[in-house]
């Protein structure tokens, strides 16, 4: 089959975090972790090009994917993957991506992270196997991709043996009973002693470690970002109010405060009376640049970013954590304040 | 002990197989008859500039959009005390001596207050078994604020007006020969052996448009408290929350708590105590009320408890903080919650799972879609909001629109596993 090979900046060897915003680009032949991968496959398999694009571009800029795939296509890929990720999240988003738009787009797809890779949650039903945690695994995690994407280019369906891994879905069903009688009859269960029965698997979340903390404040750039429902006057953008699929984000250039009537929040979970009276008590712009006037903290961010947090699903929260770090990262911003409703 | 010794509640059913518009209110063999005039003065209130009344019977091609609280009717009798403590009637306990049901019939009032989602009944289609007001003969309340009324006040003449309107309707059957008598005596101390259970129920405590009224008053700022479910029964707690439709728990399903339900129908468990807890919006207060419901449990001496809540991502926590505590105190803990795992049901179910509990019972997932086919007559409001289309299109909508298909109290039949 004719595969194309999709790695970031700094497996092709462009850069590291400095050129984390380079955009999308096709190579011909493998490279990087993709030679030793051509090898693996034999010679049933061929690496006809390299897909590459920056971890930062690829986390602001969702459809790298599809362009990256359309020229895949013009080339005669047959067959897409992608990885392997490890536990970065911006590149295991890439991944992700890439393998789903690759899938929509009719090709076998293929990527490759760990299991905590925050970017698993968007392979969207995409195949996803098992990485180690770094590249220091590189050698064992290339042998299991390479031997899952035999199987996915023949047709196959890869199981928790391959090292097949990623959310399953859960559909709604009606039970024989109503939850109150499963409720009663799983009491019984867990007096009996069994401690495993439940309906909810529990979740596995992803443990982030903190980013050390900032030198000096005032030689820091500062960015405001929160989840209170914050937009302009009239949420031009119909930022929902519940449920939110996605963020916004406006300038902050020249306001000294976040007037009543210019701004205000459609957050679904609070009563908004206080918030709309006062905006700057969802996003504090009056005593951030009180505190930027004054020299005690280097300089404010020209624009906020913004989201609803209620009702969301964490695969959306992570979604858009992974996408704000990538932002924020490329402005150069030192440190976020996240105001929390 | 049994209810006639006075500890404990007798429940006179009468069933409500037909609901009727009409000019004296009056109840027969099933029929019941609501008289329009008494009703509409019952509902009449300053805030309130018009009042018009529908029904919607199980099986009818009617969509209701909006739907705020739902209260099923209940009396004491003329002299039996009152029903809706501390809202209708005096805030002292309740919960004993007789109270006549309408079962089978629900006063609900639908239409626009700030906060309110979507909260879609069909009455007949695919939708139909995913709520328990479809299930109901419901008299509909459609409303229009007066001009100059605050929102506070047209949500407090509605939650007043509904449930005047119920104990009216209830009186109408005092009289009528009951389809049962249910004798419903209160948790006491012994259980013959059998394993005590508690019913642990979180109620939001979100402020306006979210609060749960006991006795006419929010639990917010309180801590957990322990009323006999006889009390529940009487309109003890009354629903003033508008948020999360599908994880909704109207007053109808406090007065009929499906958990309280289930246990005294068992065989095996006794219903112990039944514990009220608010739901804070904050971590520590969410730590300080579940350690306290908790230690409550063990005083109560139960080995098990049964958890709900109400809300959303947050009241996860509400449950799944008291599971671990309840654990950590030798009571086994079972949570009902819903699950919040995205559009295609591959996303973490829960959004704070437990850490030493693992026993839950799932009441479906949130963000699944469905679609709703069309029908002939919207109540409620004119367009569903959520998605700018008449009410009575066929729309595609989140689970979490469908009024109370998750409540976590129990009633439905909603679950969620791995797609085959």
């Amino acid at each position: 089959m004719r595969i194309v090979h999709y790695v970031n900046q700094f497996f092709a060897g462009v850069g590291g975090e400095d050129a984390a915003g380079t955009g999308p680009e096709l190579r011909d032949g493998a490279t990087g972790p993709g030679r030793k991968l051509a090898s693996l496959l034999g010679d049933e398999h061929e690496i006809i090009a390299t897909a590459v694009c920056g971890d930062d571009y690829a986390a602001g800029n969702p459809e790298f994917a599809a362009e990256l795939v359309a020229g895949a296509r013009e080339r005669g890929a047959e067959m897409l993957i992608a990885g392997p990720a490890f536990t970065s999240g911006r590149y295991g988003m890439a991944c992700a991506r890439i393998a789903a738009a690759a899938c929509e787009a009719g090709l076998p797809a293929l990527a490759a992270m760990h299991p905590d890779n925050p970017g698993l949650g968007e392979a969207a039903g995409t195949s996803v196997v098992e990485s180690g945690l770094t590249a220091r695994q590189m050698k064992d995690s290339l042998e299991r991709f390479a031997a899952a994407a035999s199987k996915i280019a023949g047709g196959e369906e890869l199981t928790a043996q391959d090292g097949r891994i990623g959310p399953v879905a859960r559909s709604n069903r009606f039970a024989q009973h109503s939850a109150a009688q499963r409720a009663v009859a799983l009491v019984l269960t867990r007096l009996g002693g069994d401690r495993d029965a439940t309906e909810i698997p529990l979740p596995d979340f992803d443990q982030v470690t903190p980013a050390a903390p900032i030198g000096d404040p005032a030689e820091t750039v500062f960015a405001l970002v929160t989840e209170g429902g914050f937009v302009p006057a009239g949420n031009p953008d119909r930022l929902e109010s519940a449920r939110a699929s996605k963020w916004v984000r406006h300038s902050l250039e020249g306001l000294d405060s976040a007037q009543a009537g210019s701004f205000e929040s459609v957050h679904g979970g609070f009563s908004t009376q206080w918030a709309n009276a006062d905006p700057n008590r969802i996003l504090p712009l009056d005593v951030a640049r009180e505190l930027e006037r004054d020299g005690a903290i280097g300089r404010l961010h020209g624009e906020y970013l913004g989201t609803t947090g209620n009702g969301t699903t964490v695969a959306d929260a992570r979604r858009f954590g992974v996408e704000w770090a990538a932002e924020l990262r490329q402005a150069n911003i030192q440190a976020v304040i996240l105001t929390a409703t | 002990m049994t209810a006639q010794d006075g500890t404990g509640l007798t429940r006179i059913v009468h069933a409500v197989r037909e609901l009727e518009l009409g000019e004296r209110t009056s109840y027969s063999a099933g029929c019941l008859t609501v008289g329009e005039q008494s009703a509409r003065e019952l509902l009449a209130h300053p805030a309130l500039a018009e009042v018009r009344l529908a029904c919607a019977a199980p099986g009818d091609s009617a969509r209701i959009v909006g739907v705020l609280d739902a209260v099923q009717p209940c009396s004491k009798g003329p002299d039996g005390g009152g029903v809706f403590p501390g809202l209708l009637g005096p805030a002292m306990p309740v919960g004993r001596g007789e109270t006549h049901i309408l079962r089978g019939a629900a006063v609900l009032a639908a239409g626009y207050l700030p906060r309110a989602q979507e909260a879609v009944i069909d009455m007949s289609g695919p939708a139909a078994p995913l709520s328990p007001l479809a299930a109901t003969h419901n008299l509909v309340v459609e409303f229009t604020p007066a001009d100059d009324a605050s929102w506070e006040d047209v949500d407090a003449a509605l939650r007043r007006g509904l449930v005047k309107v119920a104990a009216h309707l209830a009186e109408a059957a005092l009289e009528a020969e009951p389809d049962a008598v249910e004798e419903l005596p209160e948790p006491g101390s012994s259980s013959n052996g059998k394993p005590r259970v508690a019913v642990v129920t979180n109620l939001q405590t979100q402020g306006k448009f979210k609060d749960v009224f006991v006795y006419g008053r929010s639990l917010s700022g309180g801590l957990p408290t322990v009323i006999t479910p006889g009390e529940l029964d009487d309109g003890a707690v009354v629903s003033g929350q508008f948020g999360h439709p599908a994880l909704k728990n109207p007053t109808y399903l406090h007065q009929t708590h499906p958990v309280v339900a289930a246990l005294r129908a068992s065989d095996e468990l006794e219903l112990a105590a039944l514990v009220l807890c608010p739901e804070p919006v904050d971590q520590a207060n969410k730590e300080l009320v579940s350690a306290h419901a908790a230690r409550l449990c063990a005083g109560l001496g139960v080995d098990a408890a049964i958890l709900s809540k109400e809300g959303g991502g947050n009241a996860d926590a509400d449950v799944t903080l008291k599971m671990d505590r309840l654990e950590e105190e030798g009571i086994a803990a079972v949570g009902i919650l819903g699950e919040m795992a995205g559009r295609d049901g591959t996303g973490p179910p829960l959004v704070v799972a437990p850490t030493k509990a693992t026993a839950m019972i799932s009441t479906g997932n949130y963000d699944e879609r469905m679609t709703l086919p069309a029908c002939e007559r919207g109540l409620g409001r004119e367009r569903v909001a959520l998605l700018d289309q008449p009410s009575t299109d066929e729309i595609v909508l989140p689970t979490a629109a469908i009024y109370c298909v998750q409540s976590t109290l129990g009633w439905g039949r909603l679950t969620c596993a791995e797609t085959a």
